[in-house]
């Protein structure tokens, strides 16, 4: 096997939220109260239905083939060939997707704090830091996850000192648009919810595996609450139009706080939390497309494809687009519907219903 | 370019010229004849200035005539007068009057009767011979036998017991290990009196023959942490081992890594303490620090004082080492990034302030800090070469002139000052060598937060988290239990949990028995388990 490693239940639940959270948290609240306003958290609860119901697409299954990743048994599933090209286009996605994380990553470091460093060096530390865990292997990936994810208490601390400038009628009137703009709404965030597909390129490394299902699932919910934690956030202290207005309406709402006229300035929590989210986020999505590219070229190891993966990161990260208003317009219209249908429900949906008809997999292989 | 060779460490090439001088004697025996032994023995230690040759005669039969072979200033001089040369030249005839003794009852008797030394062996290899006498055995030859008597009478000029130096602790024993192996050996001993406490015995280093000891508990420990180690030691292959940092270099998991992954004490409670979490220690003579494998992180931020006093106040102690290390690695960064990146993350009148005080400083923040950390550990390494009276007073006189000199001249800033003293003081929390790494960290991260600001910190303060995720201390991860998380071994780490709640050994060390004591004891007054009863 290409990976020695084994990790365990809470790992893996700390490392799918490090997978989601730290872009979601950022970008999606303002693409959510865009169209569904003050309704956003009902548009969340319907994206954590989605995100449900894709983990337990994908974890299903996952465990009907036990010890395999995606890449291997979508293989077994549709044939050598037709399997190789799907495989394909998932290595295409996870770069896609790292890549617009990582670009994210660079956008909202350049403006949020440091403006006049060109947003390429960002990427190029995080592909860094990022490859140096991937290259270590799963097992290192989630200790390191697992060490560094308390800050993210830090960011819970900044949000209960903001409920200072909260006002709750700011959700009023619930439903007032319809249902429509709800679930419209709910696009973004149940594609964000739905990358937990990668985590079919995990389950074979669980020390249990017959907890995926919990796994898959907890990490859903536990994403979903922060996110909905976020988007009330912005949404209690500006207001529906401003916060569909900002890019990264949280990060307004955490610069407002001011304690005393002496604590304040804690907008850096944020970035700390993001910055150390980022690597694990870009690290997770780097190491699924490694550990697929090697198991695409049927390699006996995957540490020869960590730097040429990485240089086409940085690579694909600066070219993929033109700036923050044209990344920011495909994140909200083209990305969603794009993740959600091809490839977080579409392809596993499909790949689950041809193994139920070739009777490939299940139980009898087990 | 020669690529680079890793080195290996096993085959050295051609040899080292002890081990063809250990083979050449390999094979040689004694021979009946006194004067053909000495010959040979005296061959072999020619040039040896410091080895006595002693000849007499036994007191009852003259013909019997003796040799005693021993190193000056390593045998006890007392004993071997009094209680071997005195014992058998005038003694005996009054111990036993009117006896015979032939010239081949002789080397009987005087094992069983003569010598009044409490530690005897014989050997007749001459290997065996030599290197008794250079560990300051003292040898006894006999005309017309081929067999020596090993007295085991040392005794040499040695330090005496101390308070430890290094881990000086305020409750607690103070004893410290000593250089000679069998007095440590002992103290481990006095601590730990069971017949499962294990002193297995090895000699490494070709030239220098040093007594290495592998302690640990056995049915505590894990059988195969033990092979692996002894595996380790064996595969050592070097001229000599003069302190056991040779060792620890040599077995190593990660030789490349600033963090120490084998751990070191010279506290006899604390080692004991070690083995009975089920670790390894090894021993060498000469030394007064014993290393103990596997080393976890944590370990760095442990005292054994932790364990004797109040649990309470011992946690809320670890709480500020844990702080320690945090400022003592990242305080001096910190302030780069936001004095040169990040402005707006200060307090306005803070920042007012700062600002009008550095106006005067010609240099860039980065500078000032690196110029200061170095002064800072420059005194540091100068206080720590000195006589310890002069030492002391040449790093509190420098620093306080230059400190206040170099802020009154404008050099530096105030606040610079404060944070690269802070810092520093920081580090010396956890003073030991995982310190040394942190050290030398501090500076990488200054570098990083000087070009890149905060997010060059963060980033290399999450490279050093992955890099330590990496390592591995003869196969336990080096972060547990933090990374990964062993919730029961964690009441020991970010606390120190009450003797009765500790009630098992860390999991990943200890391969079986993990129970470390009985439930249910925690006290309670008695009034309320009487009135619990009725």
């Amino acid at each position: 096997m290409l990976e020695k490693g084994k990790i365990n239940s809470l790992q893996a639940i700390l490392l799918m939220i490090s997978m989601i959270l730290p872009t979601a948290v950022l970008s999606v609240p303002a693409i959510t109260v865009k169209s569904a306003r003050q309704d956003a958290w009902l548009s969340i609860i319907v994206a954590t239905v989605v995100g449900l119901l894709i983990a337990w697409l994908v974890v299903t299954l996952s465990l009907r083939f036990p010890g395999k990743t995606l890449f291997e048994y979508v293989e077994e599933i549709l044939g050598k060939i037709p399997g190789k090209i799907v495989s394909f286009f998932y290595i295409w996605w996870f770069l896609h997707m790292n890549a617009l994380v990582i670009r994210e990553y660079g956008v909202f470091l350049a403006t949020a704090i440091m403006p006049d460093t060109p947003i390429s060096v960002f990427h190029i530390v995080v592909v860094v830091v990022a490859a140096y865990a991937v290259r270590n292997g799963l097992e290192v990936l989630s200790r390191a996850n697992q060490l560094l994810i308390p800050t993210t208490v830090l960011l819970a601390t900044v949000f209960i000192l903001s409920t200072g400038n909260m006002k709750l009628s700011r959700m009023l009137p619930v439903i007032d648009t319809g249902l429509l703009p709800i679930i419209k709404g709910a696009a973004a965030p149940a594609s964000w919810l739905g990358e937990i597909v990668t985590f079919a390129m995990i389950i074979p490394y669980l020390n249990r595996p017959r907890e995926a299902h919990r796994v898959a699932a907890l990490s859903v919910l536990l994403v979903s609450f922060f996110l909905t934690a976020s988007i009330l956030e912005a949404l209690l202290i500006f207001g529906p139009n401003l916060t569909g207005a900002w890019i990264f309406p949280v990060f307004n709402a955490v610069r407002l706080i001011s304690v005393d006229n002496s604590l304040g300035r804690l907008e850096i929590i944020i970035v700390l939390a993001w910055v150390l989210g980022g690597f694990f986020k870009v690290g997770v999505f780097y190491y699924a497309a490694v550990l697929g590219s090697a198991q695409w070229l049927e390699l006996k190891d995957y540490r020869p494809l960590v730097l040429p993966v990485g240089i086409i990161l940085v690579a694909l990260s600066i070219l993929i687009h033109e700036g923050i208003v044209d990344l920011f317009d495909f994140l909200a219209r083209v990305w969603p519907p794009y993740a959600l249908i091809v490839f977080e429900a579409g392809i596993p949906l499909v790949l689950l219903l041809v193994a139920l008809v070739r009777g490939k997999g299940g139980r009898k292989n087990a | 370019m020669e690529k680079f060779r890793k080195p290996t460490r096993t085959g050295v090439p051609g040899g080292i010229f002890a081990r063809d001088y250990n083979d050449s004697l390999k094979n040689l025996v004694l021979s009946q004849d006194l004067e053909a032994n000495l010959q040979q023995i005296k061959a072999i230690l020619d040039k040896c200035s410091d080895v006595i040759y002693r000849e007499f005669v036994f007191a009852q039969n003259e013909e019997i005539r003796l040799a005693l072979i021993y190193i000056e200033g390593l045998a006890d001089p007392g004993q071997i007068s009094d209680q071997i040369i005195r014992a058998l030249s005038l003694e005996v005839p009054m111990a036993v009057p009117g006896q015979e003794i032939t010239k081949a009852r002789a080397l009987e008797f005087i094992k069983q009767r003569g010598l009044c030394i409490h530690q005897l062996k014989e050997t007749y290899k001459l290997q065996d011979i030599i290197h008794a006498i250079l560990s300051g055995d003292t040898v006894l030859l006999v005309d017309g036998h081929a067999v020596a008597l090993v007295n085991g009478a040392r005794g040499w000029e040695a330090r005496p017991l101390s308070d430890s130096e290094t881990e000086p602790t305020v409750r607690g024993p103070r004893e410290s290990f000593a250089e000679t192996l069998r007095v440590n050996t002992a103290l481990i001993r006095r601590k730990i009196k069971s017949p499962n406490l294990k002193i297995e015995a090895l000699r490494l280093g070709e030239v220098s023959d040093t007594d290495v000891a592998l302690v640990y508990i056995e049915g505590i420990v894990n059988e195969k942490l033990v092979t692996e180690v002894k595996s380790r030691l064996e595969k050592i292959n070097i001229d000599a081992i003069l302190e056991s940092g040779y060792i620890e270099e040599l077995i190593e998991d990660n030789p490349w890594s600033l963090f120490p992954t084998v751990n070191h004490t010279g506290k006899p409670d604390r080692l004991a303490a070690m083995l009975l979490e089920g670790r390894v220690a090894i021993l060498v003579d000469g030394t007064p620090v014993a290393l103990t494998v596997p080393n976890l992180f944590v370990e760095y931020l442990q005292a054994p004082e932790d364990y004797y006093q109040r649990f309470l106040f011992a946690s809320a102690v670890r709480l500020i080492r844990f702080a320690s290390m945090i400022i003592s690695l990242m305080l001096p960064s910190l302030y780069i990034a936001v004095l040169s990146f990040h402005h707006e993350l200060l307090p306005t009148p803070l920042l007012l302030g700062m600002a009008a005080r550095r106006e005067v400083v010609p240099f860039p923040v980065f500078f000032e800090v690196l110029i200061t950390e170095i002064a800072f550990e420059v005194l540091r390494e100068a206080g720590n070469h000195l006589p310890r009276p002069i030492g002391q007073g040449i790093s509190i006189g420098a620093a306080l002139v230059l400190g206040v000199v170099a802020v009154q001249a404008g050099f530096i800033a105030a606040s610079t000052v404060i944070v690269v003293v802070f810092a520093g003081i920081a580090s010396l929390v956890f003073a030991n060598s995982a310190g040394m790494a942190f050290r030398l960290l501090r500076f990488a991260l200054m570098v990083l937060s000087g070009t890149l600001g905060l997010v060059g910190m963060i980033s290399g303060a999450a490279f050093i988290a992955i890099h330590m995720c990496t390592l591995r201390s003869f196969g336990v991860p080096y972060l547990s239990p933090l990374a990964p998380i062993a919730s029961t071994d964690l009441a020991d780490v970010v606390s120190r949990a009450p003797w009765w709640a500790m009630l098992s050994r860390p999991r990943l060390m200890t391969g079986q028995n993990q129970q470390r004591q009985g439930r249910g004891l925690k006290p309670t007054s008695p009034e309320k388990t009487s009135k619990g009863r009725r």
